[in-house]
């Protein structure tokens, strides 16, 4: 579904993001980016929606991402974003999630029948006609990700879904995440809602791939995880009080 | 200086929207040929900011009291001055639909005073050939660049806020609202917007030298990468043009209103009996067309007039001021009243039926 | 509370007026926008002495609140802006207007004060009426109206996606002037020390914001080309609401009403 061939990016000359990156995801994989601030998570995110261009190539489903491909692959591809205020720019939750699929061409009928299914799905119709200043910041992420999944895409990005959320909704966040089909790219500092919801992680580091493997192995891997200046998530570390 | 709904008269407020109109339709051409799709959410920002900045109460030091910014000048040195120009107007709706600031009617007007004159004069006229000038050469290039700025923002303040309190003043007069001689009016509104547009200039002159410092790539005509002053303007043509603004504002209206008070409005709208034309000094013979139209339009104002001064021919007796009117207007307010019970009734019924 | 937590909390109960169900909110947008604009005309344009035929205008409002069950309470609050710029302009007409105009027993009035008050009459009536209107009408049915009426896109686009940041960066300035003051007490403003980078901070890290929001606009699929939502359509009644206020409007602009009802009893 995604594949990334020997990608590189840099944002300054000589100061390289992202070195030489390499790595596939299959089809309905839910696979975890995990790595310290500035080890380059969301530059990959955003070089695989065509936000950013680097060298290398980026193939979504076969297509490479490029200038003509654009729609084509965002249409794909729904980006969920850290701040729900920056995705959210219609007065209201329901205006939202008719705006991705009316640009995409969708009728209006379709569009409705879409939004009340999405809805439903995540147990939010009570959102549908809020306004988005005024719900609250657990609500507001919800929303974002039903506006995300009105387009009905193929795959879900998300980044940092879980921060800022109080246990509850951090809880029904995941428990979202995991009823989702769709293939899955998720990047958190958050390493026990990586393990709850990914089946693989890949670590990265200054740019590169420190590790790549299954969620239950490299999350337990106390070395690893610290080496780049990470933890062991909570539920594995048990109390160890020092 | 918000202006209100009932400061100005229908075809004031008209020609007010019209003026600011094609003002906003040219510049919506112009970003749509420049096509800059990233602007438009950038603008919203911007505008959001400058709406939430412009609560901020800034300490005066030395007194008690508290200065805002100016937004007009602030957004066309961010965003250039037709995006700046369409910015202020979203921000004059949003003020005056949601908090009463202004009026739907004196929106036009608005947008005229506050932010045609911030965006365009102050951009075109100050902005740009300040910031193309060799002025304050001498400190450097980077410190000359933010004294430029810092120039560019008082003065812009200064001289577009002296634009628009003009305005004001030219078009409550206009309208016929207040007794107050032209003359008299401006002497009024004049002095304290110099005061309030030196404030706003030194703050509007602080946040843009704080993003100057901090990324100069933001600010329009302000980027120094290339080492050198492309000097477009002269320092002598910018101030040729600074005086010849000033001149016209300061002397020349002001002139015309003190030697004939009632003489502005005559000037311009023309009594009954003469067409526009003459009135304005145009000759005749040369401008027979456009008299002609004015004549029309002088002929068909005169049988609508929508002018309040003119009103209506025959409800002009000074109607309303007999006591049967003022007997008639407590009968309305008694009527109101009515209204007012009639409707707690059914609602109250409602209620009840309701539970 | 700050200052702006005063405006957001003004913008939200806006929102949430318009968000109530009445015949006056179930108007099809376009209609109540050319209707208030017509009453707005009408009332401007009554004569600077005809206070009577004036106060007949007044029953429009008061209709409309009670039909919407709108408190009035909220508009008067509003009216402390609108009201001194009016003021400051008409309290100099009793001064240069001293010609009497009506001697009620003993007093006489001049017609300064006559146009005094209804200068002040029309600021009232034509708040009212704009309140009315925002109050009874969600921001993105206004939006879908001013489109209809062939408002550039761009322009009701800005204006949609502005009042939502407005909603937001007041917020995040209202928590930054707070935390300003907990760390200055006694500073009614902003000192000069920090006029640049208070605002000047949050002004680049909206710069920022904008760049995120179009990429999330772009990721949508969007290409300069909004979708309004438009819930209700222009019916018939709503034609008929238009039209018949605004003849409504038009008969009271030209026959005094008032002088007619108090010409039967004084008579």
């Amino acid at each position: 579904m995604i594949e990334f061939q020997h990608v590189s990016f840099a944002y300054e000359r000589g100061r390289s993001v992202i070195e030489d990156l390499s790595f596939s995801i299959a089809d309905g994989e839910a696979v975890g980016l995990i790595g310290a601030n500035g080890a380059g998570k969301s530059t990959v995110m955003k070089l695989l929606l065509g936000l950013v261009s680097g060298e290398g190539t980026i193939l979504v489903d076969g297509v490479p991402v490029n200038r003509q491909n654009l729609s084509q692959i965002r249409r794909k591809l729904g980006f969920v974003l850290q701040n729900s205020d920056n995705q959210m720019f219609m007065p209201t939750v329901y205006e939202d999630m008719i705006f991705a699929p009316l640009n995409y061409g969708l009728s209006r009928e379709a569009t409705e029948a879409r939004v009340d299914a999405v809805l439903e799905q995540l147990g939010l119709q009570e959102l549908k006609h809020r306004h988005n200043h005024k719900i609250s910041g657990g609500e507001k992420r919800m929303a974002a990700i039903a506006t995300i999944l009105a387009m009905e895409p193929e795959a879900v990005l998300m980044d940092e879904p879980t921060s800022a959320l109080d246990p509850y909704n951090r809880r029904l966040v995941i428990n979202t995440i995991r009823g989702l089909k769709q293939t899955k790219l998720i990047t958190s500092h958050d390493l026990d809602m990586i393990l709850d919801t990914c089946d693989r992680v890949i670590l990265l580091s200054a740019g590169r791939i420190a590790a790549d493997g299954p969620a239950d192995q490299i999350l337990r891997d106390r070395e690893l995880l610290e080496a780049h200046r990470m933890e062991l998530p909570f539920c594995l570390a048990g109390r160890r009080l020092e | 200086m918000h202006m209100a709904d009932a400061l100005l008269a229908p075809a004031v407020a008209a020609t007010m929207y019209v003026a600011s109109g094609t003002a906003a339709g040219v510049s919506i051409h112009k970003l749509k040929k420049d096509d800059d799709a990233q602007k438009l959410p950038t603008m919203a920002v911007t505008a959001a900011l400058v709406f939430a900045g412009q609560m901020i109460n800034y300490t005066i030091p030395g007194t008690g009291s508290s200065g805002h910014m100016c937004g007009g000048m602030l957004l066309s040195a961010l965003l250039g001055p037709q995006a700046g120009f369409l910015s202020m107007i979203v921000i004059l709706a949003i003020q005056c639909l949601f908090f009463a600031d202004g009026g739907l009617m004196a929106l036009g007007a608005n947008v005229w005073n506050m932010a045609f004159y911030g965006c365009f004069v102050g951009y075109y006229l100050i902005w740009r050939p300040m910031m193309h000038s060799r002025w304050f050469a001498g400190m450097g290039a980077k410190a000359g660049q933010r004294a430029r700025i810092i120039a560019a923002s008082v003065i812009g303040c200064v001289v577009t806020l002296q634009l628009g309190a003009f305005s004001v003043v030219l078009e409550t007069s206009l309208s016929g609202i207040t007794e107050l001689p032209f003359g008299a009016f401006m002497a009024l509104m004049q002095p304290i917007h110099l005061a309030i547009g030196l404030v706003e200039g030194l703050i509007t002159a602080a946040v843009l030298t704080f993003v100057y410092e901090s990324r100069p790539e933001l600010l329009r005509e302000a980027d120094m990468t290339d080492g050198a002053v492309s000097a477009k303007r002269s320092l002598k043509a910018t101030i040729v043009i600074l005086a010849a603004v000033a001149l016209v504002v300061g002397g020349g209206l002001s002139l015309l209103a003190s030697e004939n008070p009632d003489g502005l409005e005559w000037a311009l709208f023309g009594n009954s009996d003469a067409g526009y034309a003459e009135n304005m000094g145009l000759d005749e013979d040369d401008f027979g067309v456009e008299s002609r139209a004015a004549d029309t339009a002088a002929a068909i104002q005169e049988k609508t007039a929508f002018l309040p001064d003119y009103a209506f021919a025959n409800s002009d007796t000074p109607a309303g001021t007999s006591v049967s009117g003022v007997v008639g207007a407590a009968m309305v307010a008694a009527v109101a009243v009515l209204i007012c019970l009639a409707g707690g009734f059914f609602r109250k019924k409602r209620a009840a039926a309701a539970k | 509370m700050n200052k702006m937590e005063k405006a957001l909390r003004e913008l939200s109960e806006m929102d949430e007026l318009a968000a109530h169900a009445s015949p006056v909110h179930g108007l099809c947008p376009t209609a109540k926008l050319l209707t208030a604009i017509a009453y707005i005309l009408t009332v401007v344009s009554f004569n600077k002495y005809d206070l009577s035929g004036l106060s007949v205008m007044l029953l429009y409002p008061v209709l409309l609140f009670q039909v919407s069950g709108i408190p009035v309470r909220t508009c008067f609050y509003k009216l402390r802006i609108v009201l001194p710029l009016v003021m400051a302009v008409g309290l100099f007409n009793p001064i240069f207007d001293r010609a009497p105009m009506l001697t009620l027993g003993t007093v006489v009035v001049s017609g300064g004060v006559v146009s005094m008050l209804s200068l002040m009459l029309k600021g009232l009536l034509c708040l009212m009426v704009s309140f009315l209107l925002m109050a009874t009408t969600p921001i993105d049915a206004l939006c879908a109206a001013l489109r209809r009426l062939h408002v550039p896109g761009m322009l009701v686009t800005l204006l949609l996606l502005t009042y939502r940041y407005v909603g937001v960066m007041t917020e995040e300035l209202a928590v930054m002037t707070d935390a300003y003051h907990l760390r200055a007490p006694g500073q009614k403003g902003i000192h000069i020390s920090a006029w640049g980078s208070f605002l000047g901070q949050l002004l680049l890290r909206s710069m920022d914001r904008a760049q995120e929001l179009y990429s999330s606009m772009l990721l949508r699929g969007y290409h300069e080309h909004f979708h309004y939502v438009d819930f209700k359509p222009f019916t018939f009644s709503d034609g008929l609401y238009t039209v018949g206020c605004t003849a409504a409007f038009l008969l009271l602009r030209f026959v005094n009403v008032a002088q007619a009802l108090g010409g039967l009893i004084v008579r």
